[in-house]
């Protein structure tokens, strides 16, 4: 068929051009092209495609760039081929990929592995050739160049592609290792910006190598500042720091590491000298060379408070546990007990007067059977006081109904679920609302006072209203606290608004997500 | 002759009960005080032979109140403590309080105050 066009020149030059082309082009994005259009105008073809494989492990080519010689109108194909995704072996740099070796195809049109076929044909393209882009790794893509012309293969020519393809394959190579590079250079420094906990790095003098931005936030060092001092005088208390670098000498000279790899709470200084809890971990930074270490460190300022509230908390609860049963004891001696006393001084009393004044004897057992009869209404009240039948039979409906009635003054029960709940929720609000009550009574001088317990949105809220005299303090006085810890205690939330003249609400919500019915177990 | 008798305890029921029972068995109540400060005074105006005396006051313990009526020399009045409670309970408080012994209040009669107070 045609012989090739006029004037090529001899292919080895081609190499000389291409690595020209390599070592000039600027920018990575713009080699393939770069390339391209070099091996297109030295040898004459109308149309190049270069094709890389989609990240490593992927099983696919795709098509990065193209090119075509001035005058040619090839905008079909390209779009074709951009659209174009090719398995291994399959289509032409498909082939090129599954065997390493550069490929021709005298014409395209005709070929039976050719994916797109009726697009060459549409462009006029036959002879094609492609050859592989192979790095130390493998084949990294293939370039392919397509022309009007219908050619048998040219071996020489591919030969020198060959050797071209591995010039283009040991050059990207090195781009893509230098940009992964970058990357990860990048990463890390967003990486070590970003954490809101302090790091830094100290090298086995102790001296600081890396202050990131939380560690100058959380001390008030600038990085500046704080890299080539010594840690210890920046972060440690005056207090701690001579163990703290008998520590790390051990460790330097083969000692067992006692504070690396551990979490470890001690007391932390700022820049004004202020001293706060921190939680501190000492890694040594796995790397040859001199030794080298990171210290995550993070503020627990807060984690503090908050265990001491719980601990806090947790011990006031103990203590109103153990406060109840005392006053139980108490109520027991001092009502019914006593009164179980007076009955049986009563009845030896008629005993010893049945003979000689059975009249007086009379006496003493009316006095006996009213004893009786007052001393097991105490003990109902002692009862109810203590968990009223009524709660756990049916629940805060009725329960509260009663509470209510009982109460002294006026007390309206504005709303209640008829819903069962948990008992410890039960509970809760049963004895919030009659402590709430109590209150009232004794301190508000009240016209009237409402209760209202919604279940709503998965939690029990409850509302006690009175219109008293306000001024109620939950920092005085251990009732309002006792409400709020065993509130606090199920996860829910208390507040008082109670404005002095104005009158007193208390507010509390329980978490609670599911009602209890008949089948389920109770607690 | 009967033996002059002063009941503490802050529960009017019982000391009625108390003196209505003893009174019939050879004691003469000459007095009665509610608290710890009451019985003190009664103690020094009346000088009873024997003090019932409840453990439980409302001001002061009653231990105490043992300890102040038998410790000193000259003539004391011989304590017996009582309680609603079991005995038992107070263990070694009791002997260190000077008293003559415990009678525990649905147990009380003539009988064994005299055994306990000779």
């Amino acid at each position: 068929m045609d012989s090739h066009s006029a004037a090529v020149p001899p292919p080895v030059r081609v190499e000389h051009a291409v690595a020209h082309t390599l070592a000039t082009t600027s920018g990575s994005d713009r080699v393939y092209g770069a390339v391209l259009a070099t091996i297109g105008r030295w040898l004459g073809w109308e149309l190049g495609a270069a094709w890389e494989i989609a990240l490593p492990g992927r099983g696919y080519l795709r098509c990065v760039e193209f090119w075509c010689a001035p005058g040619t109108d090839a905008s079909g194909f390209e779009e074709l081929s951009r659209r174009t995704v090719l398995g291994r072996g399959a289509g032409l740099p498909g082939r090129v990929w599954a065997s390493g070796d550069p490929c021709w195809i005298p014409d395209v049109t005709v070929d039976p592995n050719f994916a797109r076929a009726a697009g060459a044909a549409a462009a006029g393209l036959h002879a094609a050739y492609c050859f592989p882009i192979c790095g130390s790794g493998g084949v990294l893509g293939a370039v392919e160049f397509f022309t009007t012309r219908t050619l048998e293969p040219d071996e020489e020519l591919l030969a020198t592609m060959a050797a071209v393809g591995s010039q283009i394959g040991q050059f990207v190579e090195r781009r893509q290792a230098e940009e992964a590079l970058a990357d990860a250079a990048e990463l890390k420094h967003a990486v070590l910006d970003a954490a809101l906990d302090c790091i830094v790095v100290m090298d086995q003098h102790g001296r600081v190598l890396e202050f990131n931005p939380a560690a100058e936030r959380t001390f008030g060092y600038r990085a500046e500042e704080a890299i080539g001092a010594p840690m210890v005088e920046l972060i440690i208390p005056p207090s701690l720091r001579r163990r703290h670098l008998a520590g790390l000498e051990r460790y330097l000279r083969g000692g067992k590491p006692v504070i690396l790899e551990r979490r470890l709470e001690l007391t932390a200084m700022r820049r004004d000298g202020s001293e706060f809890p921190v939680e501190l971990t000492i890694v040594r930074i796995d790397l040859p060379g001199p030794a080298r270490f990171t210290g995550y460190l993070r503020d627990i300022t807060d984690r503090k408070h908050a265990e001491e509230e719980l601990r806090a908390s947790r011990a006031r609860i103990v203590e109103a546990a153990d406060a109840e049963r005392r006053r139980l004891e108490r109520d027991l001696h001092d009502g019914a007990q006593a009164r179980l006393v007076s009955l049986a001084l009563a009845l030896r009393l008629g005993r010893a007067m049945l003979e000689d004044d059975p009249a007086g004897a009379g006496v003493q057992l009316d006095e006996a059977i009213s004893e009786l009869q007052e001393a097991t209404v105490e003990l109902r009240e002692l009862a109810h006081g203590i968990h009223p039948a009524v709660l756990t039979e049916g629940g805060l409906a009725p329960a509260l109904v009663t509470l209510l009635a009982r109460a002294s003054g006026v007390a309206r029960l504005v709303g209640v679920p008829s819903e069962r709940f948990p008992a410890p929720v039960e509970a809760a609000v049963y004895f919030v609302v009659a402590e709430a009550l109590t209150n009232v009574s004794r301190y508000a001088d009240a016209t009237g006072v409402e209760v209202e317990v919604r279940w709503c949105d998965g939690r029990v809220e409850l509302e006690v209203r009175d219109d008293g005299k306000g001024g109620a303090d939950p920092t005085r006085g251990s009732g309002l606290r006792g409400m709020a810890d065993r509130v606090a205690a199920l996860w829910g939330t208390f507040e008082v608004a109670s404005p002095v003249g104005g009158g007193t609400t208390l507010r509390a919500a329980i978490p609670c997500a599911a009602a209890v019915t008949a089948a389920s177990p109770r607690g | 002759m009967a033996i002059t008798l002063l009941i503490v305890d802050d529960d009017a029921r019982f000391r009625r009960f108390a003196r209505q029972l003893l009174e019939g068995e050879g004691f003469a109540v000459v007095g009665e005080a509610a608290d710890g400060v009451g019985a003190l005074s009664e103690v020094e105006a009346l000088r009873p032979e024997v003090v019932l005396l409840d453990i439980q006051l409302p001001d002061v313990s009653g231990l105490e109140v043992a300890r102040r009526i038998t410790s000193g020399g000259g003539e004391r009045a011989a304590v017996v403590l009582t309680s609603a409670r079991d005995g038992a309970t107070f263990g070694s408080l009791m002997s260190e309080s000077g008293a003559r012994g415990f009678v525990g209040k649905t147990a009380l009669c003539g009988a064994a105050l005299r055994r306990l107070v000779g």
